[in-house]
């Protein structure tokens, strides 16, 4: 498995933010590891990548069930992003959410959709495919 | 003496002759004019004097006057007191030479002078413009007019008649009145006739009852006759007016059968709020006879409570009639013969008929309707429950699974972290709590799949031959592991939700391999029968069996008749197969004897997709 320069978590829930931050570094999948606890935070983190050119996120989790800005309204704001700042970034959903609705609609906007938690299996597999 | 005598006597009679209104012309013989009075002058413009001495001729157009002289002597021969000229139309002679039409009665005198005619002439011509104004009337009247005398004789008819009897009119005048009549009505028509000359009145004819007419060509029209009696010259004269009322009876009929066949009560009421017509249905919806009916007002059908503003009601419809319905927004009420009420709906339609405005009301029982609509209200509020249940489970299933995963993640990290630096009594205890957590994420994920039943899925139609090998060799490694025996007979392909039978199939044959005494080699049938329309399908297995006290509960969600250590599960496998074919709108239900194998039976109706 390769290993990423950085993966970007976004999850409301800093349990979950903690567990998935240790298991992508007991896998030693990335670098470094950044937790935003908001879309807002990790959009804002996307805009200053001048700020850490090092710490730009490869690989995004995020998750759809969050207060304020939820997972979908991050997506509709990432997409207007620049290229440059989204670039190399894959988004893989990361929720507990097993509603087909949003099973569908997230198999429409991005390309991978898991369930929580993170493992090791899941993260090699995403790496292997992706990367 | 004598001389003087008749003196007086031919004074007497010159000052009758003189005060009479009619022109009197006295005539000998020969047919020189003897005498004249003063109204002759006024009528003919001859002074007296022009007169008397003259031959009667010249008072009379020349057409006539040629054959006048003959008239004349035939008069003297048998001299009587008559009217001249019977049946032919009479004129006379002005001076001026314009003529005008008369009537003449005829007196013969015994005079001095010997036999001589007193001709009395009356001036008809005013007469003569009434009776044509009377013809013209009648020839223009939009009805068939027959005017007939006291002895039943038509003495005159207008085009309508002709029309409408098929007959010139040279062929009833002078007949009997009774040509027009059927020969079963014709017989006792005189003394009808008779009867109403005694006491001639303007009245309708043969009320209450049916008329009829012959045509000539011998055919019946139904008729309503008005008689108008009419003081003529000629005596006692009956006017009769005829309508022929055949498409009236006709569409009358139309109407009547066609609120017979009318599929709910109609009640056809007048103004006073009398019934005078019904149909089958109202006999049905009411319980009454129609002859208990008809004839009666309308509040016999009302409860008391409502009877007594009715006519209030009634009067405002009749007031302003237009089709509507009833007591818009008010529940209504009708009363049965036996007391009881039924809640209805009425339709209120204005008919105008030749009996006046009636209102043609149409009654629907509406208690099945109200029993359904609660049924229906109650369904709604069901299914709205339901929707809101499955809608918790949903939530509350997904919110449960979050802090039991973050439970499960820390369980994870503390093996990971510490396991290694706990003793053996502390390993079982972790050991413990991660075996509950994972029977706890199973159970929620159950409750969340048991909400979610169904609702995403279309009918299909499905082999259930494939289906159900699909589901056994999805089971082939417990199959393998227990060593089962699985007969599957043929089945029927039907229209299904195919996921969810599958679920189904899958749940009842691992149930049928699962509940079994330990070392037993599970065996399993399923086979299907039609039965009254509907597949049946069976699951039978040969283990622990049920007993007959827990063929109810075992479909209930979360309920469980073994402990976890002996057989596994999460409680919900029936209640999802139960869902499944309440889905498919079938039952479920199970036979067994304890120890000695279960079957579990569905059905599922025919379902269109």
């Amino acid at each position: 498995m390769k290993k990423l320069r950085c993966i970007m978590l976004i999850d409301d829930n800093p349990d979950d933010n903690f567990f998935h931050q240790r298991v992508i570094k007991k896998a030693d999948a990335a670098e470094v590891v950044i937790a935003e606890n908001s879309g807002m935070g990790a959009l804002e983190y996307l805009k200053l990548k001048k700020d850490h050119p090092q710490e730009h996120p490869d690989l995004i989790f995020l998750d759809i069930n969050m207060p304020g800005m939820n997972g979908w309204e991050f997506l509709e704001e990432y997409e207007k992003l620049d290229k440059d700042l989204q670039s190399r970034v894959i988004i893989v959903m990361l929720t507990t959410s097993e509603n087909p609705d949003d099973r569908m609609k997230a198999m429409n906007i991005v390309p991978e959709f898991r369930t929580k938690p993170l493992t090791k299996e899941m993260l090699e597999e995403i790496i292997n495919k992706y990367f | 003496m004598e001389q003087k005598q008749i003196k007086h006597t031919e004074l007497t009679f010159q000052l009758i002759v003189e005060s009479s209104p009619n022109a009197i012309v006295l005539v000998n013989k020969e047919g020189k004019i003897a005498y004249v009075n003063n109204q002759t002058e006024k009528l003919f413009g001859y002074t007296k004097v022009e007169l008397v001495g003259q031959l009667v001729e010249m008072l009379i157009p020349t057409r006539y006057s040629e054959n006048h002289p003959g008239f004349r002597n035939t008069f003297f021969t048998s001299p009587k007191v008559r009217s001249m000229g019977v049946g032919r139309e009479l004129f006379a002679l002005r001076k001026d030479n314009t003529e005008f039409p008369i009537e003449i009665g005829l007196n013969p005198i015994v005079t001095v002078d010997g036999t001589m005619v007193l001709a009395s002439i009356i001036d008809i011509t005013e007469r003569k413009k009434a009776e044509e104004r009377f013809r013209l009337v009648v020839e223009s009247a939009p009805n068939a007019m027959v005017l007939v005398n006291h002895e039943g004789i038509i003495t005159l008819i207008n085009r309508q008649t002709e029309t409408l009897f098929g007959y010139e009119r040279i062929e009833l005048v002078g007949k009997k009145i009774e040509i027009l009549l059927p020969e079963r009505f014709s017989k006792h028509h005189p003394e009808h006739r008779t009867s109403f000359f005694r006491t001639p009145q303007t009245r309708s004819m043969g009320a209450g009852r049916n008329l009829f007419a012959r045509k000539k060509d011998g055919s019946e029209i139904q008729v309503e006759i008005g008689l108008n009696p009419i003081d003529a010259v000629e005596g006692q004269l009956v006017l009769v007016s005829i309508i022929d009322i055949t498409d009236r009876k006709k569409a009358e009929e139309r109407f009547r059968l066609v609120v017979e066949s009318a599929p709910n009560a109609m009640i056809l009421v007048n103004h006073e709020g009398v019934i005078n017509l019904i149909n089958k249905q109202t006999e049905i919806l009411f319980g009454y006879e129609r002859s208990e009916l008809i004839g009666k007002k309308l509040e016999i059908l009302l409860p008391e409570r409502f009877s007594n503003q009715h006519s209030t009601h009634r009067n405002d419809f009749f007031k302003k009639p237009q089709t509507r319905s009833m007591g818009k927004g008010r529940d209504l009420f009708a009363k049965r013969k036996d007391g009881t009420e039924v809640q209805v709906e009425i339709g209120l339609n204005p008919i105008e008929t030749a009996e006046g405005q009636l209102v043609l009301a149409s009654i629907i029982d509406i208690t099945e309707r109200k029993i359904q609509e609660m049924i229906l209200k109650k369904q709604v509020e069901l299914e709205t429950k339901n929707k809101e249940l499955e809608q918790f489970a949903y939530v509350a299933s997904h919110d449960l699974q979050e802090p039991l995963r973050t439970v499960s993640n820390y369980m994870q990290i503390f093996e990971e972290d510490y396991l290694a630096h706990l003793d053996d009594d502390a390993r079982k205890y972790i050991h413990s709590v991660n075996n509950a957590t994972k029977r706890m994420s199973t159970l929620v994920k159950a409750l969340l799949d048991f909400s979610r039943l169904g609702r995403n899925s279309k009918l299909a139609h499905v082999d259930c031959n494939e289906l159900i090998d699909n589901v056994v060799s999805d089971l082939q490694t417990l199959i393998k592991r227990t060593n089962s025996i699985i007969h599957v007979a043929e089945m029927p392909s039907l229209n299904l939700y195919e996921v969810e039978i599958g679920q189904l199939f899958q749940n009842l044959i691992s149930n049928a391999i699962k509940f079994q005494e330990k070392n037993s080699t599970p065996e399993v049938h399923i086979y299907s029968k039609n039965v009254n329309g509907k597949w049946q399908f069976s699951v039978r297995d040969n283990g622990i069996g049920i007993t007959p006290a827990h063929f109810e509960r075992i479909f209930d969600i979360f309920q469980r008749l073994h402990a976890t250590a002996e057989y596994e599960g999460s409680g919900i496998g029936l209640a999802n197969c139960k869902r499944i074919v309440e889905l498919h709108q079938g039952e479920i239900w199970v036979e067994s004897t304890l120890g000695k194998g279960a079957t579990f039976n569905f059905t599922i109706p025919p379902l269109t997709i």
